[in-house]
């Protein structure tokens, strides 16, 4: 325990204190300036009560939604998993520079991605109008949410594609063999051979860009959550409101909606993983 | 189908290739060249961009913001590995009563959306005078990469075989032995990757940075963003701050390489 303790503390005092507080200042209406700010109110779920009953908050919510199923659940998942899948028969130097290249896009600090999608998607000098001959094109105010989408997935395969070359690598070759003796097509195969086996890993991956792409930050610095709030998913909303707008309070109480959807999101891929165990 | 599959798996790799290798080129070429568009790939390449973004005719130097950087980056990766290998060992080599739900603990920890921290974290650094100041940031990230950090090293620390712990407390080693000449050797592997996985995302962070830091203890990535904003319309020199900023992550990223899946998936993977 006296191992642990050191650990646990700073986890305490930085993450768990803070969340603490968050939970505190959801009930207040509190600003970063005017009279709110000076003397904070206490006004209960006054809060969540504006959130639930404000357009924005709905339209974010559902943006968040669209934005994590079509970018990770989908996205990322099917991209990651066809790649690896691809990838496993290929020669040895070729999985190695997909690999890299693809982890490339992962590990770049945020910033300078956002910097390049925006240097590459410009309307007047951007490379993509050049390239597709489509001058003047303007994709992050016309298309912020397909925008938002496909960058997360550009940003995000990597980590779907390796999880899944090792879990390909452990079904058994012989059973594909058997399945391919008999007949079995590829979707076939996959349902029958290749799913039950990777089940668990499909799980876990879906999980973790769940969790990560739900709270990603990098939609505000892409596209600043506009036109029109067209691409602002909740951490954005969270963060123009609270941060930009300074309604620390409201902001609060959201941010703790989003630890809620979170959790919930946890328990139900943990329930699917038992289920499998049992 | 198959060479179908492996023309896609091509196309795929250059889509995910092609904004990186923009960003090298054009920091190699001359302003004049990164302007034109569709990119010239025959022009001539010099290292002006990198001189500019050093600051060679404005004399606006980028070091204090890398060195920001490296000080927050490297002190709380030494800091978390010390941490999360003590939490670690005693975890998954001496596992204490219940250390489920403390792994599960230290995993819930990682659900908070990180948003949702920054507001008290900026209220009370604001009024104790802790607003753009670097160790802020160090103790930050520490706190913030622990969690993941004691589940890596959990599961790297759980593959060092329990005959060679046996044989080492036969022996009478004492635990500052037994980490360093037992546990260490085996497990060094995943103890580097945790290491470079921490730096990784230190180094990346934004958020934080962005609204806790300003003009002291400013870090890369938010420097970039306003160097964006002021000199956007040189974009060779524009690239090579890009690049410069890259490069630490993408080597800690090569050499993480191998485990990194492992130790992110949380050993749900080997």
């Amino acid at each position: 325990m006296l191992f642990v303790a050191p650990a646990l503390a700073l986890i305490a005092a930085f993450l768990v204190f803070p969340a603490l507080w968050t939970l505190y200042l959801g009930v207040l209406k509190y600003d970063l300036a005017g009279s709110n700010a000076a003397a904070p109110q206490f006004v209960g779920l006054g809060n969540y009560r504006d959130a639930l009953t404000d357009p924005r908050f709905a339209n974010s919510l559902l943006l968040t939604v669209a934005f994590v199923g079509l970018s990770a659940v989908l996205g990322q998942n099917v991209l990651g998993f066809l790649l690896a899948a691809v990838l496993r028969d290929a020669a040895s130097w070729v999985r190695g520079v997909v690999n890299a290249v693809v982890l490339l896009a992962w590990i770049l600090p945020g910033t300078v991605v956002v910097f390049l999608w925006q240097a590459l998607l410009d309307r007047g000098g951007g490379t993509l109008n050049a390239l597709l001959g489509t001058p003047g094109a303007a994709w992050t105010l016309d298309h912020p949410l397909a925008t938002i989408v496909a960058f997360n997935i550009w940003r995000g395969t990597a980590f779907s594609m390796l999880l899944y070359s090792a879990a390909l690598g452990a079904v058994p070759r012989s059973q594909l063999e058997t399945a391919r003796t008999y007949g079995a097509g590829p979707l076939r195969t996959l349902r029958d051979v290749v799913l039950p086996h990777i089940r668990g890993h499909v799980l876990t991956n879906t999980l973790l860009i769940t969790l990560w792409t739900f709270n990603d930050f990098a939609p505000y610095m892409l596209t600043g959550g506009g036109p029109d709030h067209r691409s602002e998913t909740l951490p954005v909303y969270v963060y123009r409101t609270s941060i930009e707008g300074g309604a620390l309070g409201y902001g609060s109480a959201i941010s703790l909606i989003m630890l809620i959807v979170n959790l919930a999101i946890a328990l139900f891929y943990l329930r699917l993983l038992r289920r499998r165990s049992a | 189908m198959r060479r179908i599959l492996g023309v896609v798996a091509w196309l795929v790799g250059i889509a995910f290739f092609f904004p990186v290798a923009w960003m090298v080129f054009t920091s190699l070429h001359s302003e004049q060249a990164a302007a034109t568009n569709p990119p010239d790939v025959t022009a001539p390449l010099t290292l002006d961009g990198y001189r500019e973004f050093f600051g060679a005719s404005t004399g606006a130097s980028p070091w204090p913001y890398l060195i920001n950087s490296a000080t927050a980056s490297l002190v709380s990766t030494l800091l978390v590995v010390i941490l999360a290998m003590l939490a670690g060992y005693a975890l998954a080599i001496r596992p204490v009563r219940r250390w489920t739900d403390a792994l599960f603990f230290f995993l819930s920890t990682k659900m908070l959306p990180a948003v949702a921290g920054l507001l008290p974290i900026y209220l009370i650094s604001q009024r104790i005078g802790l607003l753009d100041n670097v160790w802020l940031m160090v103790v930050l990230y520490t706190a913030m990469n622990l969690p993941i950090a004691v589940w890596m090293m959990h599961s790297f620390l759980r593959e060092v075989p329990v005959a060679i712990l046996e044989a080492a407390a036969l022996d009478g080693a004492r635990l500052p032995t037994v980490l360093r000449r037992v546990i260490l050797p085996v497990a060094a592997p995943g103890v580097a990757a945790t290491a470079l996985i921490c730096f990784i995302f230190s180094w990346n962070e934004m958020l934080f940075a962005r609204v806790l830091t300003g003009v002291v203890a400013g870090t890369a990535p938010v420097f970039l963003t306003s160097f964006v904003t002021s000199q956007g319309l040189f974009l060779s020199k524009v690239c090579a701050a890009a690049t410069v900023i890259s490069v630490p992550v993408l080597a800690a990223g090569f050499a993480a390489q191998n485990k990194l899946v492992q130790g992110l998936s949380l050993g749900a993977v080997k």
